[in-house]
């Protein structure tokens, strides 16, 4: 019979494996960031270690002025659908209709980004034209440029794209929050505002700050949807992405590559590691909390 | 007690999502019977768009992308859905979540990084071959990956092979741990637990991840844009080569295509497997 002590050999192997899986989907960002130390770039003999490539990003001034329009819409993304998140996770768990809102809120993930993209941008379109119409029609022209292809019509895809991620992330730390917190707040004289913020709030922090994160990198690594959706302005992926096909991987590109990627996996990983700990610690707590003082 | 403005704040996410997100997809249905003009569409009942798609080669390519999402499928889930197992089964209750997080750490890069990646990494003198020429594997490079459909499976299984693990886990959190221990009191070898109890009691969360690989692979023109050679053209790519071309109803046919696809798949699994079964352990 099977079990975790009978065979010590197997559950390191079995490690071994999930570890083995983690670090092969990894492993071609790696490879790029070591090629982008290379000062003779990609499939050279020798290997000069160099960081010649990652200065060059910062005197490119369309990268630079990219990088700040995705700046730019990454927060406003995410100033938009962390409330958003947290309003339908609140929903969810009030309303008669969960599963209506559950599906609507998950089904953009199974939506593949060139469709939801293409649909999108006729939708736009057509609204523009439709309130264009309009507008002549009734002799005003304020609402003329509403649905021009621009940063507007860019954020709402971005929000749809993320907006699930958040939504789940939220939706699982408030597992453990319970109603009827907020409705003794509530009793005790508290407003439903009152309630939210210092008593729900404090309890939810890890998973807002972390779906937060999510958000910022998700929008900031994002290329299809902004590309079909953006109008006019470039971000750091279609750069990217257009330097990638017009000139091959140059060696710009490798250092372009592995430094979103550092700050990305940074970022990411000390989300993990901070909630990880904060886990830790609670768990301590409320251990040392339920354990008797004489027990001690 | 509701007041009005509280009402009208929480329908805000519902009202957001059904006009931006179910409204325009519901719509592509409407726009893919226009009839095109120069540089847009003008309202009319053809089916021009599909017979177009329909007599062509697009249909073939879209039935063969098909089947090179269904190997990634496959191959996901053999590689990915025994991590999900074993950390379910095999890992301390405590630390379950903590592996499964690291399965989040490739999320972080950007997916054109990720797939632009395995260019340097699966060319002709890129990693993988000089590895394998080093270890003497091979005596010539292999040529035959990049830029063919297998290059196109290799981009969808390193892209997407995360949401096996990911659904896979949540099913099997659905699962509790004594069903095992029964099971194995009662003397059932692995094959037997494997078919018959985590295979029927899994199977909601195994759809929903393999329909999600299926979808994505069918639905992404990134990966046969950058991975594929000329055999390799999806619903995705056909739609933006149709976007760039400015046939606007040609591309919202193929969406219409697409979301026919997905809701018959989803309509299909929900019948046979139940999918609300997922969400127990959130709710």
């Amino acid at each position: 019979m099977e079990d975790d002590y009978s065979s010590i050999w197997s559950y390191r192997l079995k490690w071994l494996y999930t570890l083995l899986v983690v670090v092969t989907l990894m492993l071609p960002v790696f490879y790029v960031m070591y090629i982008s130390f290379n000062e003779n770039g990609f499939g050279a003999r020798d290997y000069e270690f160099t960081l010649e490539w990652y200065g060059l990003i910062f005197s490119d001034l369309l990268m630079l002025d990219a990088l700040r329009d995705t700046l730019f819409l990454s927060f406003l993304t995410t100033i938009i659908v962390l409330p958003m998140g947290i309003i339908s996770a609140k929903l969810y768990k009030t309303t008669s209709h969960p599963m209506v809102v559950v599906s609507l809120m998950l089904s953009p993930l199974f939506v593949p980004s060139d469709i939801l993209g293409s649909a999108l941008l006729v939708f736009f379109k057509n609204l523009n034209i439709a309130f264009n119409a309009l507008g002549k029609l009734i002799g005003v022209s304020w609402f003329d440029t509403w649905f021009d292809l621009g940063y507007m019509s860019a954020i709402i895809g971005l929000i749809i794209y993320t907006l699930p991620y958040v939504f789940i992330v939220i939706l699982i730390t408030m597992g453990r929050y319970r109603e009827q917190q907020t409705e003794a707040a509530r009793s005790c004289g508290a407003t439903a505002w009152q309630a939210f913020k210092d008593i729900e709030f404090p309890q939810i922090r890890t998973g807002v700050f972390s779906s937060c994160a999510f958000a910022v990198i998700l929008t900031f690594n994002e290329y299809t949807r902004t590309s079909l959706l953006k109008g006019g302005f470039d971000t750091f992926s279609t750069v990217l992405v257009s330097q990638m096909l017009n000139e091959g991987m140059s060696e710009q590109s490798y250092a372009m590559s592995s430094l979103v990627s550092y700050i990305a996996i940074i970022v990411i990983g000390t989300i993990i590691l901070f909630t990880l700990v904060r886990r830790e610690r609670l768990e301590r707590e409320l251990k040392a909390k339920a354990e008797p003082i004489m027990a001690r | 007690m509701k007041t009005f403005f509280s009402r009208v704040l929480f329908a805000m996410p519902i009202i957001f999502m059904v006009g931006f997100f179910a409204l325009p997809l519901a719509l592509t249905y409407v726009w893919s019977v226009f009839e095109r003009t120069m540089f847009w569409m003008k309202p009319a009942l053809t089916l021009f768009s599909y017979e177009n798609f329909f007599n062509s080669a697009r249909v073939e390519n879209f039935l063969a992308s098909m089947g090179h999402s269904s190997i990634s499928v496959l191959i996901a889930f053999v590689i990915g859905f025994p991590v999900a197992v074993f950390v379910r089964r095999r890992i301390p209750q405590v630390a379950q979540h903590r592996v499964i997080l690291l399965f989040i750490l490739p999320f972080a890069v950007s997916e054109i990084i990720r797939i632009f990646a395995l260019r340097p990494f699966l060319q002709r003198n890129g990693l993988v071959n000089g590895v394998l020429l080093k270890m003497g594997v091979i005596t010539e490079p292999i040529t035959a990956i990049l830029f063919t459909p297998t290059g196109v499976i290799i981009g969808e299984v390193m892209s997407f092979l995360p949401f096996i693990v990911f659904s896979g886990f949540l099913a099997m959190e659905a699962i509790p741990k004594y069903v095992f221990e029964i099971c194995e009191d009662l003397g059932a070898g692995p094959i037997s637990i494997f078919v018959d109890i985590i295979l029927p009691l899994a199977a909601p969360g195994i759809f929903a991840g393999s329909l999600f690989i299926f979808v994505n692979g069918l639905g992404i023109a990134l990966l046969p844009n950058i991975l594929g050679g000329p055999g390799a053209v999806n619903a995705g790519l056909i739609a933006t080569q149709a976007i760039s071309a400015r046939d606007f109803p040609l591309a919202m046919a193929v969406s219409a295509i697409m979301m026919t696809t997905l809701l018959s798949f989803l309509y299909l699994g929900h019948r046979l497997f139940n999918l609300t079964r997922i969400l127990t352990p959130i709710s």
